[in-house]
């Protein structure tokens, strides 16, 4: 049984069909590359996974968790599945700490003991363990972005999605963040990213999957397709931004 | 001329403004408070309380002050009920001020970016969560500014109240210009007091104004 179960997803915006019957299974420890031009459906694909989007037809489950079109009640569901952000969305009238541990404590009710102590773990897991106190804009893009991370590791999701989130860095900010993600792919944590860093998503991703006008239109190893991509369609995307 | 001196202008003058004072006060606390209810009203996932909501303030914004004082005045002897003018003046400042305290703080809820609400949603939390830990603490740092700056729109609306014969500034003032026969000096002493009430508030303001556009005001 794949963690990540997608069935038949239809989604429109107004008159305009963004999803066309996405079936897409995702296993534990896998981690999954979503590419394709803006307005592709990718980061609509993503958002629909924690319920961010709605949708209108077809099915999503989540480690058994499975939600229907128009449901309302997601917190089962975002429990299992963590986001990370491209703009990352910290709060910026908290600390970092207090960042990564508001959800736990809230939403989790974990004592405030523990949420500081998980808190701190997750910030070292990123490298930030210095920053517990520091604000949002005390803070680089680069920092903030990895703060994001640790936010939402701290909830423990089965599934992290991540949003092209190094799309609002500076270039040299990008990579400390890549290799963040690089070590939780290494550990193990089922990572679901819409991205452009085209070298990373060969690197690290096991599964590459190529949106194409609101369809799945290329899927499979990185390595091959990007070697040998078997649309023209891909190989016109590959072309395009290498 | 007569037996009123300058004191006894001055002095008259200065009870009035303590009237002034206490009708603004009294119109900012209670209008703050039921502004609060609007706010949470217009910002519900029910539709419901949001209409209700909207067309109080639609009625309160779209119509003069004037009128409504006039509306609760001498509508309430109209069905029998013998309203002073302290009563008709603080209960029609006050809905006044509701309704535009209500939009204004609706208005920051609402200027707190979305990725805010987002990034809490995601992180499983409910909407009244939500509102409390992330969007509400954002939202009342942007709303002290615009806040302390409409007060000085309701300490110059209870000018108003004089025309139902509610004693305050103006009031005074126009009583002392008939028994003086001095209106320049007098209304001029009269704007001279509102300008000392307001003129502090709205330097507050902008002072509160440029400390959260500059800095993060912890």
């Amino acid at each position: 049984m794949a963690l990540v179960h997608i069935d038949a997803l239809h989604k429109h915006f107004g008159s305009n069909h963004v999803l066309k019957g996405i079936d897409l299974d995702i296993e534990e420890g896998q981690v999954i590359a979503l590419i394709g031009r803006s307005g592709s459906g990718k980061s609509t694909l993503l958002r629909t996974i924690n319920g961010l989007e709605s949708f209108d037809d077809g099915c999503i489950e989540v480690d058994g968790e499975r939600i229907h079109p128009h449901e309302t009640d997601l917190r089962a569901l975002r429990q299992k599945v963590g986001m990370v952000f491209q703009q990352f969305n910290l709060f910026p009238h908290l600390t970092a700490g207090q960042n990564v541990m508001l959800a736990t404590r809230i939403v989790k009710k974990m004592p405030d003991a523990e949420a500081r102590d998980l808190a701190k773990a997750m910030l070292l897991k990123v490298g930030l363990q210095d920053k517990f106190d520091a604000y949002p804009d005390q803070l680089s893009g680069g920092q903030q972005q990895r703060v994001a991370i640790a936010r939402a590791l701290a909830m423990q999701p089965r599934v992290l999605l991540c949003d092209e989130i190094t799309s609002a860095l500076d270039p040299e900010l990008v990579n400390e963040v890549l290799a963040v993600v690089k070590n939780l792919a290494a550990e193990g944590i089922t990572l679901i990213m819409v991205t452009h860093e085209m070298r990373f998503a060969r690197e690290v991703g096991d599964k590459l999957v190529f949106m194409y006008q609101g369809r799945i239109h290329e899927a499979g190893d990185p390595q091959e397709l990007f070697a040998n991509p078997q649309t023209p369609e891909l190989a016109s995307f590959i072309g395009s931004i290498n | 001329m007569n037996d009123i001196s300058y004191w006894d202008i001055v002095r008259n003058l200065l009870d009035g403004a303590l009237w002034t004072v206490g009708l603004s006060l009294t119109a900012f606390i209670l209008g703050g408070i039921a502004g609060l209810v609007l706010l949470f009203a217009r910002i519900a996932q029910n539709p419901i309380p949001r209409r209700l909501a909207q067309a109080y303030i639609e009625v309160f914004q779209g119509t003069p002050l004037l009128m409504q004082l006039f509306i609760i005045f001498f509508g309430g002897s109209l069905i029998g009920l013998e309203i002073s003018p302290w009563i008709a003046a603080a209960l029609g400042l006050t809905l006044f001020t509701s309704a535009y305290l209500g939009e204004i703080w609706r208005g920051c809820v609402e200027s707190v970016p979305k990725g805010q609400w987002e990034a809490s949603a995601s992180l499983a939390m409910t909407h009244v969560e939500q509102m409390r830990h992330v969007i509400l603490p954002q939202a009342l740092r942007i709303a002290i500014a615009p806040t302390v700056g409409f007060s000085v729109q309701v300490v110059k609306g209870t000018a108003v109240t004089s025309i139902i014969g509610f004693v305050e500034l103006t009031k005074t003032g126009s009583m002392l210009a008939n028994a003086t026969y001095q209106p320049f000096l007098v209304f001029g002493l009269v704007a001279l007091g509102y300008f000392a009430l307001c003129y502090p508030l709205s330097a507050y303001s902008r002072i509160l104004e440029r400390n959260i556009h500059g800095s993060r005001a912890h």
